[in-house]
């Protein structure tokens, strides 16, 4: 579904990113984990093609997308929740879904029916429609952020540390409405730094050490790995 | 003295509508690029002389000579012509100044796209003067050049309806960007480029839109203050400056500040030329100065403390 090949991303003479390769399934959740400065977010932007690739390739369902400039690739399929949800905050929640699906050109009847897919899915966000999207609170900007990728109906939605600056129960919540996504067949690829939680969900996942990927395998025998657990979920948990 | 008052009130409120459309270009631009066209003074007075270059060609024969065009050249519907051909026009020299001056330049450190625009603006000017020559010509109003009797004052009818036809654009400017889809997305290229991407935005298109408006707003109005005044390549400068005082003064990030802005200037101009005409610029940017002191983004600009 989506290939990235040896990719690199630097910045000047620093690489973020080197010589990385993963590769999402249709279906799965693929989760990429690691501590702060791993590169996750630069990888996340370089898919979704914000910047640039020193080396290296992107495929979307077999097709090079390495060139494609950003806002071709989410017609092509791929929708970024950045990382700090990034909402548009003078616009009001309506209206940013409604620029979420900026690339299907929608007939304004197709549109508000796209818009109340989202307000099934995220109810929170029905009842704050009219309000600006800065008054939100930090996990309904977050839900906002997603529905907002869902918007462009992906083929493989993004999310870049959905759970960062929530509070434990708000983050519990979004982990939900993640799950939900894979029950219904989304393709996910979903960086994170609560490696417990991504890697309860995932089906495959990779760790993400200095640019590099060091190991990968199941989500649930990452859970169990001797060197992750001791890095990332802190001994005894 | 109410007429007098009167007649100022209405003057400002012309002169004021120009200068708030103009400030509405400046925030266009800068909103969507965080970049200014500082040539903008320079497209007022090619876009009049564009206006009067129209006149002349539609009304051959019966319209006068170049330079003194009869009145009757501005009849028969030739006026909107000519104003909207010369706004179409600036507006693609505003594609042409975008990827000229502003896109090699833009996002990148330093400040070479003010001396690139500016640069853009004296080579225009140049070809104008080439083109036109240095004097000043006679732009005649569709309306004729009588004097409406309103309560006593005299005011001209271009005047008004360069209040009416400003108001009328800033009215569709204003919907269009808070109520259709290309406005909206304005505004998020506004806010940030690469999230507006990240929605499949194409950035780089609308910035060329945006440039493109702003640009055929300063053609539009050259068009319109050029029979109040008279048409004249070096017209465009005290007006743009004004017009970006006013939009510094309502807060360039506020197209509704930039709005009031421009208005609060005209008004303030004519009132302090009721008083003492000589006073006029210094009491205004006096004023501006003092305003900025207290609110440096200006009245209704974003406080810095808010884009955090």
């Amino acid at each position: 579904m989506l290939e990235v090949v040896d990719a690199s991303v630097a910045y000047g003479p620093i690489e973020a990113v080197s010589g990385l390769s993963i590769r999402v399934e249709p279906g799965q959740v693929v989760a990429i984990v690691g501590a702060n400065g791993a590169g996750k977010t630069t990888l996340m932007k370089a898919i979704a093609g914000i910047l640039p690739l020193a080396a290296g390739r992107i495929l979307l369902e077999g097709r090079d997308i390495t060139a494609m400039p950003a806002h071709r690739r989410v017609a092509a399929g791929l929708a970024l929740s950045p990382e700090g949800r990034q909402v548009f905050p003078d616009q009001s929640v309506r209206d940013n879904l409604e620029l979420g699906a900026w690339c299907r050109d929608l007939r304004p009847a197709a549109l508000e029916a796209a818009i109340e897919e989202q307000y099934a899915l995220f109810p929170r966000l029905r009842e704050r429609r009219d309000q600006m999207a800065v008054t939100l609170s930090g996990g309904e900007q977050q839900m906002l952020a997603i529905a907002r990728a869902l918007m462009a109906r992906p083929r493989v939605l993004l999310l870049d540390e959905p759970s960062l600056g929530l509070a434990p129960l708000v983050i519990r919540e979004i982990f939900a409405i993640i799950r939900g996504l894979r029950a219904r067949g989304i393709t996910v690829l979903l960086v994170e730094q609560m490696a417990n939680l991504a890697l309860g969900i995932a089906d495959h996942a990779y760790v993400l050490e200095t640019g590099r990927v060091t190991l990968s395998g199941s989500g649930a025998a990452l859970l169990q790995h001797p060197q992750v657990r001791a890095a990332y979920l802190g001994a005894g948990h | 003295m109410l007429a007098t008052l009167l007649q100022a009130l209405v003057s400002g409120l012309a002169i004021g509508g120009v200068y708030a459309l103009l400030a509405l270009s400046f925030s266009i631009t800068f909103t969507t690029t965080r970049t200014l066209n500082f040539a903008q003074g320079e497209f007022i007075g090619v876009g009049a002389f564009l206006g009067v270059t129209l006149l002349y060609l539609l009304a051959p024969g019966e319209g006068g000579s170049f330079s003194a065009l009869a009145p009757v050249a501005a009849e028969g519907g030739r006026y909107p012509v000519a104003a909207a051909a010369a706004g179409a026009a600036l507006g693609a020299l505003g594609l042409l100044l975008f990827l000229a001056a502003i896109r090699p330049f833009a996002g990148k450190p330093g400040m070479s796209w003010v001396m690139s625009t500016i640069g853009f603006g004296i080579i225009l000017q140049s070809l104008g003067l080439a083109v036109w020559g240095p004097a000043p010509v006679n732009m005649p109003s569709p309306f004729g050049d009588g004097v409406i009797r309103l309560g006593g004052a005299g005011v001209r009818p271009q005047e008004v309806a360069v209040l009416v036809v400003a108001v009328l654009l800033m009215l569709a400017l204003d919907i269009t960007l808070r109520r259709t889809r290309l406005g909206k997305a304005m505004r998020a290229v506004a806010h940030d480029p690469a999230v507006a991407a990240l929605m499949g935005i194409p950035v780089t298109a609308i910035m060329l839109g945006a440039f493109a408006l702003s640009s055929a707003l300063a053609g539009l109005g050259g068009v319109l203050v050029a029979p109040i005044a008279s048409a004249s390549l070096f017209m465009g400068m005290g007006i743009a400056l004004k017009a970006f005082s006013g939009a510094i003064l309502g807060g360039l990030d506020n197209p509704r500040g930039c709005i009031f802005g421009g208005f609060a200037l005209g008004l303030l101009e004519s009132g302090v030329a009721l008083w003492q005409a000589q006073w006029r610029e210094i009491a205004v940017f006096l004023i501006i100065i003092l305003v900025l002191a207290i609110r440096p983004n200006g009245i209704f600009g974003r406080r810095a403390l808010d884009k955090v």
